[in-house]
Order: C-alpha cells, then structure tokens, then sequence
C-alpha cells in the first residue's frame, strides 16, 4: 500500500528524515514510534504532501502520481496532531465542505455523512455548531472527514494527544473497527501501551533513522524485545547453570530453586535449539517459555532508552 | 453541467452570515455612507444658495462623486482586512493543513478567499444602493452608471483582495499582513508614477509613453471613471496633446478606451498576485516548507 524510498528530509546540516524506506501493506495498522524529534511527524507530513523531501520517493496503491497531486491527495486521509474548526458551522456542513474540497457531489456527501457520523458516534451531533463539541468528539469528526472520500490510507498524527482516558479509549476502539473493516491505517503516537493493544506493525525511528519496522511480532521476535526466558528444571541445577555459561549470547539473570532466568536476543529458532541442546545433555525441563514482550521493553532496549 | 460552488466561498459566506461581524459592520457601512450623504447634501444646499439661486437639483450630480468616493475609502479600508487574514488566520487557527490535504489547488483556495471577500463587499455595496440611488434619481444619471459603479467597485475588490491575500500568504500573522497590505496598495499606486515624473523631470515636461504605468494606477482609473460619467469627458484627453505623449498614449487617451484597458491591466496585476500567492501557500513550493522547518 505505501511504499516509502530512501526518504530524506534535510534542513541545512540537520538531517530530519536520514534515507528512509519502508514498506506498509494493505490493510495493516502501523503504529510508528520514536522519540520526540525522531522525524515521525516529518516522514508523515510529507507522505500527505504538507512538506516538501530532499530525496527519496513516496507511492500509494501502486500510483506513480507524485506526492501532493490531486491523485496521490485523494488516496490519503489525514488527521492531524493539533487542529482547528471554523465557528459558527455545523458538524454537517463541515462534511460538507470537506467533502466539496474532494470533488464530491453534496447528495452523496449528505449520505456518506450519515454513515460515518454514526460510525465515530456523533450521530446526535448533526446539527452542532463543530467549536463547541469537546476534543475527543472533535478528534473523531476529524477522522470522519479524513474518511470522506473513501481513501485507501487513513495517517492519523498523535490522535489521542490531549484526550481524557474516555476519549483515548473510544479514539482506539474507532481505530480497531477501521481496521477490522480492512482500511490501512498509519497512527503515530506516544502512548506505546496503547499502539501495542492495536496496531499489527511498527516502525521505529530515532533521530531520523528507521531503526526497525515490520509486523509487531516478527520486530519482538527479531530483537528480542528485551524478552527474558525462563526454565523450570526438574533435574539438578548445576549442569544446567554450567551448559548456559557456555553458550554464547545467553546470559543467566537469576537463579533459583528448580528455576533459572536467562537473557537470550536469539530469534525463534535459535531458542527452540538451545532448549533441545538443554534436553540432548539430559537437563529435564518442566517448563521453558519467553516473556511476553512489551512495546515499551524493545522501544528502550532499540533506542537506548530515549525519552519519550 | 451542474454549478459548483467553490467549498471556500460557500463556508464563508455560511460563517459570515452567521457572525455578528457582519451585522456590525453593514450597520457600520450605511453609518459612514449616510453621514456623507448627510454632509455632501449640506454642502450641495450651501452650494445652491450661493451660486443657483437655490436649484438644488442642478447640483445634486455631486452627490454620486462624493457617496462613490466614500464607498470605494470604506471598501479600501475593508477588503484587506478581510483578505490579509484569510490565510494567515487560516495557519492560526491551525485549518490549513486540512485544507492543503485535500484536493483542492492552491489557486483554487486562493481564488476562493478573494471571491468571498468581493461577494461580502457587494453586500455592503448593494446594501449602500439606496442611498446611492438617490444620486441617480435626483441627480440625473443612468442606471447604467450605477451597474457600472458596481462593476469598478467589484473590480477593485478583486485588486485588493488579490494584494491582501498576497500579503496574507507572506505573513505569518494576520495583522501583519493587513498591515502589509495596505503599505503595498500606496506603494502600487505611488510607484506606477515614479516612471511618469522621471521622464517629465528628463523630458522637459513631457512624460511620453511612461504614463502606460498609469494604467496599473487605481487612482487614475477611477478618475477616469468618475469624468467620464459625470461629464462624459476624459480628463487625460483633455490634458494630454499629441507632442507631449507616444502615439500608444495618445490613442489610449481617447473617449473610455483608457478605463477599459487600465481595468484588464488592474485585473492582471490582480491575477499576477493570486498566482504569487497560491505560489507562496503551497507547501511544495512556498513557505509551507520554511514554516514547517521553524514548527519542527
């Protein structure tokens, strides 16, 4: 669905954006994570044609148009981080003129307005002048107008920044149920707890620089994401203890009764041979599993524990 | 082919006619208009007295020259208010970069804000119509003159707004490009002289084809007007003879050619500033990208 390449942003000496690629899929929710600075809202605001790149190149379902041409404009929905509303207008007339600013004809606005006010729950907002509804209802309008003209990508920018936790919680069940309808969606935010529960892939910058991006659990799987592992031995420790000390990458965190924790960055296959290697020099394992990994554990351990 | 509005033009004139900004300033507008109907009618009475024996209504054509007059002040105050905030007040309220998002072009969006502006004069304009009337009935000019009016006044709106919503696309805030606005209008209409008095001051007097810069000057192009349809005359053919002016500048000056000509030049300069602007506030092209670098 998105295609970025070698994606470079500079501003005089200072490099925002370093030779990014990535791939996004159709129908994935990718969440993209970094620190303050790491050039997320850079990268995103050139894929929406708000800025203009120093190199590299932008596709969208496989058009060649060019970033900020009407064909490439009428692919993306965009909601922005910070934005304002007019006064004195209606929810429906700033459909309405959203919608116009699509080309669209204002009798299949009126009817496209209906759907996706009661998808974002704001049915009963209709006839509201738009600056007097609260954040979170402004924030779900937002994405009902980036949803307008039907586009393949939806890049929602800190949607849930300077929400109350009810509107955070409603903000992520209307991004799950775009999801489950098979939209591709990109979400930027810093609220790792909440990207996990939602997104199935990630990309993560730092200071420019795509440190990792892919499916969530392929990224776990890959680096680990700061995963202990723990064995539950029912034969005698001390040959167990000595067999990890000799293995290379394992690291033994704690040991205690019939029970050992090691930090291991080995992928799925290499743990599934350490366990065999356990079982071959006759360790009897009664229990041998990962922890589950955390956004925040592989955010820190990939950016060395950089500020959010 | 079905009529579409422009999204721009139609949400404003919506938020306009909802705020009390407009309520003010039509009460505003027929205020000062009435006050110098009130004055010039003194005037015109004193007048009358004096050198007519009291025949007011021979002297009551002056009421168009100073109602007209007024209107196009107020209409100079008004139109960069309205346009020099436009896209400015845009980035302030932080609606820009949603708007930039959708498929709308940059000239769209600029065309949209100079055309709400000269649709929101013309309420003024036309709300002022019955007082202007009155210069028609009782001072015998046409109908026609008063759709004419209408049209000039139109016109100049647009070459505000288009310097207006120029500035508006330069400054980051509103004041500034009101401010800005108004400075560049004086400068325009100051500099289109600057060649005329410079080969006067080389020529002896006599300015040549230097005053084609003339036809960008407002100023003259409603002197030109107003002569014309006080009294039928031009004031530059009067003036001007064949030895003292080209032969383009001669032909020009004849009958109302000179006001037809000057109003295309106006509406170019306008058309040249749209572009400018619709330039300055793409973001692929113009300040986005500098505003965009000082936000990061």
């Amino acid at each position: 669905m998105l295609y970025i390449r070698d994606l470079t942003k500079r501003y005089g000496n200072f490099t925002a954006v370093n030779h990014l690629s990535l791939h996004i899929p159709a129908g994935d929710l990718f969440g993209f994570v970094g620190p303050n600075g790491a050039g997320k809202t850079t990268t995103i605001r050139i894929v929406c044609g708000l800025l203009r790149a120093s190199g590299g190149s932008v596709q969208i379902g496989g058009t060649s148009a060019p970033v900020g041409s009407r064909e490439m404009k009428r692919q993306i929905g965009y909601v922005p981080d910070f934005f304002g509303v007019y006064d004195n207008l209606k929810v429906k007339e700033y459909m309405e003129m959203y919608g116009s600013m699509y080309g669209m004809y204002t009798r299949d606005i009126a009817k496209l307005t209906d759907d996706l006010l009661e998808l974002v729950n704001l049915t009963d907002k209709k006839e509201v002048y738009v600056d007097t509804l609260s954040r979170g209802m402004k924030q779900r309008l937002c994405v009902a107008r980036a949803l307008l003209h039907n586009p393949k990508l939806l890049i929602l920018d800190e949607p849930s920044s300077g929400l109350d936790p009810r509107a955070r919680v409603e903000m992520k069940e209307l991004l799950k149920n775009l999801h489950a309808m098979g939209k591709t969606i990109v979400i930027s935010s810093h609220i790792l707890s909440e990207l996990s529960e939602m997104c199935n892939s990630i990309g993560i910058m730092q200071q420019g620089h795509l440190l990792a991006a892919g499916l969530m659990e392929d990224v776990m799987n890959r680096f680990g994401g700061g995963r202990n592992i723990h064995i539950r031995i029912a034969s005698p420790m001390e040959p167990a203890i000595r067999l990890m000390q000799e293995q290379v990458g394992v690291r033994i965190e704690s040991v205690r009764e019939n029970e050992m924790i090691i930090a291991y960055n080995g992928g799925d296959q290499q743990i599934s041979a350490l366990m065999q290697y356990m079982l071959q020099n006759g360790i009897v394992l009664t229990d041998f599993h990962r922890e589950e990994g955390t956004l925040e554990g592989l955010f820190m351990q990939l950016t060395g524990g950089g500020a959010e | 082919m079905k009529f579409r509005m422009n999204p721009i033009v139609k949400k404003d004139l919506q938020v306009t006619a909802r705020s009390m900004r407009l309520s003010w300033g039509l009460f505003a507008y027929e205020g000062v208009l009435t006050f110098a109907f009130m004055l010039a009618l003194l005037g015109i009475q004193g007048e009358s007295r004096s050198f007519y024996g009291g025949n007011i209504y021979s002297y009551l054509v002056m009421l168009f020259p100073v109602l007209a007059i007024s209107q196009v002040c107020i209409v100079s105050l008004i139109v960069p208010l309205l346009t020099a905030s436009s896209i400015s007040g845009e980035k302030e309220r932080q609606t820009f970069d949603i708007m930039m998002t959708t498929c709308m072009s940059p000239f769209s969006i600029v065309v949209g804000k100079v055309t709400s502006a000269v649709i929101r004069i013309l309420f003024f304009v036309l709300a002022g119509t019955p007082i202007m009337a009155l210069a028609f009935v009782v001072g015998g000019l046409s109908w026609l003159d008063l759709l004419s009016f209408m049209l000039v006044i139109s016109l100049y709106s647009v070459f505000l707004g288009s310097i207006g919503i120029f500035c508006s696309s330069i400054c980051k805030k509103a004041i500034a490009a009101v401010i800005l606005s108004y400075v560049l209008t004086a400068v325009i209409c100051g500099a289109t002289t600057i060649p005329v008095i410079l080969r006067m001051l080389i020529g002896r007097g006599k300015p040549g084809e230097s005053l084609l810069f003339m036809l960008f000057n407002p100023i003259l192009f409603f002197e030109e007007y107003f002569m014309q349809v006080m009294t039928g005359e031009s004031l530059m053919a009067d003036e001007l003879s064949r030895s003292d002016v080209g032969i383009l500048t001669y032909a020009l000056s004849r009958g109302t050619l000179w006001i037809f000509i000057s109003a295309a030049c106006i509406l170019l300069l306008s058309f040249v500033f749209m572009l400018l602007a619709s330039w300055r506030v793409n973001p692929l092209h113009g300040s986005g990208t500098r505003a965009s670098r000082k936000k990061k």
